[in-house]
């Protein structure tokens, strides 16, 4: 350790050879295996990479937050320029101690946490106390870090930092819960409590994630501006380039623990040196080369007539459970949807656009209007009468995790259904048909006697793609199924769509709030808004020159690369 | 977690949890228990009984055991049988088959030997020991416990009551109660019967229990509203009250009261289940079941179950500890059943009885007390296991 009172030209953190081991039973994980890098004052560090590539055991390593009962760090050091005095206004006069984050006590750690390193964290809503207000739980991590505060000047400290991540009417917001605010309003409440004591370097793991494009927006610039003007580090990690181009002023990209490349935005996202930057950036939608096609045909004969459709959820209260209201999820959707077509429905969560896949498939049961599949109505039909129907419209989900049922083999998910429409004349016969369908989603024959918990994400989703193709359907809604997907795995399951597509005569409906892949993908878009339709057309119409102002605001927020 | 499917790969759910609950002490001891129990419930005519299992009258074998069989005993020992080939067989078939298979070959035997086996009404067991006594057989092959559950001795010896081992001429280990009938050998006739409620009054409610909190879970709405009510009813009723009463209605058989004890206690099942289904409902898989237009028998059973089965097999191992209770307490209430003996009926008895004798409320408590803790240990640690948080402290204390 080296007294250095001197600020200029210092790292603020210097990472050295860092391993990370996590023990999960009888398993030592590598989960960071040797990375080297430096956050330099006032600069935004990116770091990206696939999933379970270490990035966030990265982070949680330099902030000493993993358990040390799992964790262990074989070789290596974290330097930090620890900031010794902190008295509010007295910046000037500063003391700074190069310490290594690994040889501290846990005294001293707690005085860094929250005070010179914060952190905020994907989920918003499971990071904040329910059960104090917000405004409560800024003042407490002042005054945590320093208890010679009053609570007068924590409170005002509290609402101003409120207000410097643009809180609208501080002051009445301060006695809230979170459940009484949005996601983006969230976020902007835990980057107030980070940034309240006034840290030297913030970490952001994947803080815009979970939230809608639009917000997604302000809050990258919420945390650009706030970065800018406190002169402040911030380490962003993130799996989206998007992102990435916006804010980072360097970027490293990690790959199963390993931090392959570190350059400059810039200079990465346009030449990206190391082999497996290259393979993640071809793989960003709008990298991929472009297959659509782009004629547009005359022939546009509608394979689904959506007309006036409605679906209400009743919102009751009192005793007597009356109904006092609705939540209008769906409200009066009209569209065609034409044959051979991959049409996009977009929008943000709630816009009501997954109630509507789930309506046009009887799923959930629309409250009027109708639906017809080639000329036949479906609205109002029994399970027993819509069954034939159900053979042609499937449906693809988001989540990986629960799309398969975990109790049965591959094999009996692909079959039943098909034994159910009497498709093959015997089990072998479905058994060989099955095998078919996952060789034509690029899976292996033998995947069929296994069992979920043994593939990964992408291959669940091909494995779900495959129960919707086997019975030979003509439409099928595709609920974000790239979204829980990394970008390389995603890039592979949109260019099998594309296969499936050309293969067979299919009618898609892909519903997805990211408008890079729309663009990649789809011949039309539909944009939904609080269970309307706001905007339909061609896809490049849309996206090139869209109309309507919401679709524009929507279209302004996106993240693009930028070279 | 890099790749953990490859560890177990294709290894069933169930035999995972299965080989996870049994890895810590606490659930071995309690299957230790009842693995005990279960051997002296099946073959306790051969263990303790009166008569010979064996006998060579001038180089002629005949067993008075194997001829005095009931048809209950019969069925008990060829379906432990039945079972232990159907669990170690190579042939592994859907559990449903099993099921089935099991099912009818019960059915079967129950029917043949109502056919051939004639029941011995009253069977005087002074007459072996005459015959042991008068007849000059070559040798003789006894029970471990000589001694019948009815065999009362109180006009064969002056002093019925016995202590433990007090009397070195006839060895009774667990003394003998005021009529002199043997108590080890009560208490192993007896194990059939807790055994037997614990299981089938479970089976019953679970059986009840995932029906109805199946449909109002999968149904929601005004199905899920009525069934609730229903539970409520249930739930609101004094358990033991509605059981004396069915008791003084009905009579006292066994069966009857296996029935009305699981008939009284499928609520809670139904609410665990019904949870379970209303958060499955919800799940993509389900949801794709359905856009697949599968029949709702396959949708409730095939693809819901399975995954909300987890939480009941935990409340039905307490279920079972349970039921046996319930049992005792009616035979300690004097309810229970007439001739054959129980725990519970035992306890009774020595309440009953105008001197305390220590080994009539000791052994019989003990056995209660051993068997519930058991099932308990052995529902912790299943509930440890299926919980993956708990997955590693399985076993209670691993």
């Amino acid at each position: 350790m080296s007294q250095d009172v001197s600020v200029n030209n210092m790292h603020l953190v210097q990472v050295k050879s860092l391993k990370t081991w996590l023990e999960t039973g009888n398993e030592t994980i590598k989960a960071v295996d040797g990375v080297s890098f430096n956050i330099e004052k006032g600069e935004t560090f990116c770091l990206v990479g696939e999933s379970g590539s270490g990035k966030s055991i990265l982070a949680l390593s330099i902030i000493q937050l993993l358990p040390a009962r799992i964790s262990s760090h074989p070789e290596g050091d974290i330097f930090f320029d620890w900031r010794k005095q902190n008295i509010f206004g007295q910046e000037n006069e500063a003391v700074f101690e190069q310490v290594n984050m690994l040889e501290l006590d846990e005294e001293q750690l707690c005085d860094i946490r929250g005070s010179r390193i914060a952190m905020i964290f994907q989920e918003p809503m499971t990071s904040l106390n329910p059960v104090d207000s917000v405004g409560e739980q800024i003042m407490e991590a002042l005054l945590l870090h320093h208890p010679e505060m009053s609570d007068e000047s924590a409170r005002d400290r509290a609402l101003k930092s409120m207000s410097e991540v643009q809180i609208k009417d501080a002051e009445s917001r301060f006695d809230n819960y979170p459940h009484e605010l949005s996601g983006g309003q969230r976020q902007r409440i835990m980057i107030a409590m980070a940034l309240a004591c006034e840290p030297d370097l913030l970490i952001a793991d994947e803080p815009t994630t979970a939230l809608d494009v639009t917000v997604q927006a302000e809050v990258l610039k919420l945390i650009k501006e706030l970065q800018q003007r406190k002169n402040m580090s911030v380490l962003f990690i993130t799996h989206d380039f998007g992102v990435v181009s916006q804010v980072a002023h360097r970027v490293g990209v990690m790959k199963q623990g390993k931090l392959v490349e570190v350059g400059d935005t810039r200079r990465l996202l346009k030449n990206p040196e190391h082999e497996y930057s290259q393979k993640l950036l071809a793989a960003v939608p709008e990298n991929l080369p472009k297959r659509r096609n782009k004629q547009i045909t005359t022939d546009n004969k509608a394979l689904l007539e959506i007309r006036d459709l409605d679906v209400f959820f009743p919102i009751r209260k009192g005793v007597l459970r009356r109904v006092v209201d609705h939540v209008r999820a769906v409200d009066g959707v009209s569209v065609d949807i034409n044959q051979g077509k991959i049409v996009a429905l977009v929008g943000e969560s709630g816009s009501g656009k997954t109630t509507l896949g789930r309506a046009i498939l009887q799923l959930q049961k629309p409250t009027a209007g109708s639906v017809k599949i080639s000329g036949h109505e479906l609205v109002g039909l029994s399970d027993n009468e819509l069954r034939p129907w159900r053979k042609k419209m499937q449906i693809a989900f988001q989540d990986p995790q629960s799309s398969l049922n975990p109790r049965l083999l591959v094999a009996k998910t692909i079959t039943e259904p098909m034994q159910v429409h009497g498709i093959g004349e015997s089990d072998d016969e479905r058994i060989e048909l099955a095998a078919q369908v996952l060789e034509s989603v690029q899976l292996e024959r033998d995947f069929l006697w296994r069992y979920p918990h043994e593939f990964s994400g992408g291959q669940r989703q091909r494995i779900g793609l495959a129960r919707a193709l086997a019975l030979n359907p003509e439409f099928i809604v595709c609920d974000e199924i790239t979204s829980a997907l990394d970008v390389s795995v995603q890039a592979e399951v949109l260019q099998l769509l594309q296969e499936i597509r050309k293969q067979r005569d299919l009618t898609l409906l892909f519903i997805t709030h990211n408008i890079a892949v729309v663009e990649y993908l789809c011949d039309e878009t539909i944009v939904l808004k609080n269970g309307k339709v706001v905007e339909q057309g061609l896809t490049d119409n849309v996206c090139g020159n869209p109309q309507n102002e919401y679709t524009q605001k929507l279209l302004a927020a996106v993240p693009r690369l930028k070279f | 977690m890099n790749n953990p499917a490859k560890h177990h790969r294709s290894s069933g759910f169930l035999r995972r949890v299965l080989k996870q609950t049994f890895s810590g002490w606490g659930a071995k001891i309690g299957l230790a228990w009842i693995a005990i129990l279960v051997f002296a419930a099946v073959f306790s005519p051969f263990i303790a009984n009166s008569m010979p299992l064996l006998v060579s009258l001038k180089g002629q074998l005949s067993s008075p055991v194997l001829q005095y069989l009931s048809v209950e005993d019969i069925v008990v020992i060829i379906g432990f049988f039945i079972l232990l080939v159907m669990f170690l067989s190579p042939l592994r078939h859907s559990l449903k088959t099993l099921l089935l298979f099991f099912v009818i070959m019960i059915v079967g035997v129950t029917i043949v030997s109502k056919q051939f086996v004639v029941e011995q009404q009253n069977i005087v067991y002074e007459n072996f020991r005459n015959d042991l006594k008068t007849t000059e057989y070559d040798w003789v092959v006894m029970p471990p416990v000589p001694y019948a559950p009815q065999d009362y001795l109180r006009d064969v010896r002056a002093q019925p009551l016995e202590a433990p081992l007090e009397n070195n001429e006839h060895s009774h280990w667990m003394g003998t109660e005021e009529n002199g009938g043997d108590v080890f050998s009560r208490m192993i006739h007896a194990s059939r019967i807790a055994l037997g409620i614990g299981f089938l009054a479970t089976g019953i409610a679970m059986v009840i229990g995932v029906i109805l909190g199946g449909l109002m879970g999968y149904f929601s709405g005004i199905v899920d509203m009525l069934g609730m009510r229903l539970v409520e009813i249930f739930e609101a009723i004094p358990t033991l009250f509605l059981l004396l009463t069915f008791v003084a209605f009905f009579g006292r058989s066994i069966y009857i009261m296996m029935i009305i004890i699981g008939l009284t206690s499928w609520s809670g099942y139904a609410r665990y289940i019904r949870a379970e289904f209303l958060r499955l409902r919800k799940q993509d898989f389900v949801q794709a079941t359905i856009a697949s237009g599968l029949p709702l028998r396959s949708i409730l059973f095939r693809h819901m179950l399975p995954n909300g089965i987890a939480p009941l097999l935990v409340a039905a191992s307490f279920g079972v500890a349970s039921a046996i209770l319930a049992e005792a307490t009616l035979s300690f209430l004097g309810l229970g059943l007439v001739g054959a003996p129980s725990w519970g009926q035992m306890l009774n008895q020595a309440v009953q009885s105008s001197t305390f004798n220590w080994w009539m409320a000791v052994f019989p408590g003990g056995a209660i007390f051993l068997t519930v803790f058991a099932y308990n240990l052995m529902g912790e640690a299943l509930r440890d296991a299926i919980d993956p948080q708990m997955a590693k402290k399985a076993g209670v204390a691993g």
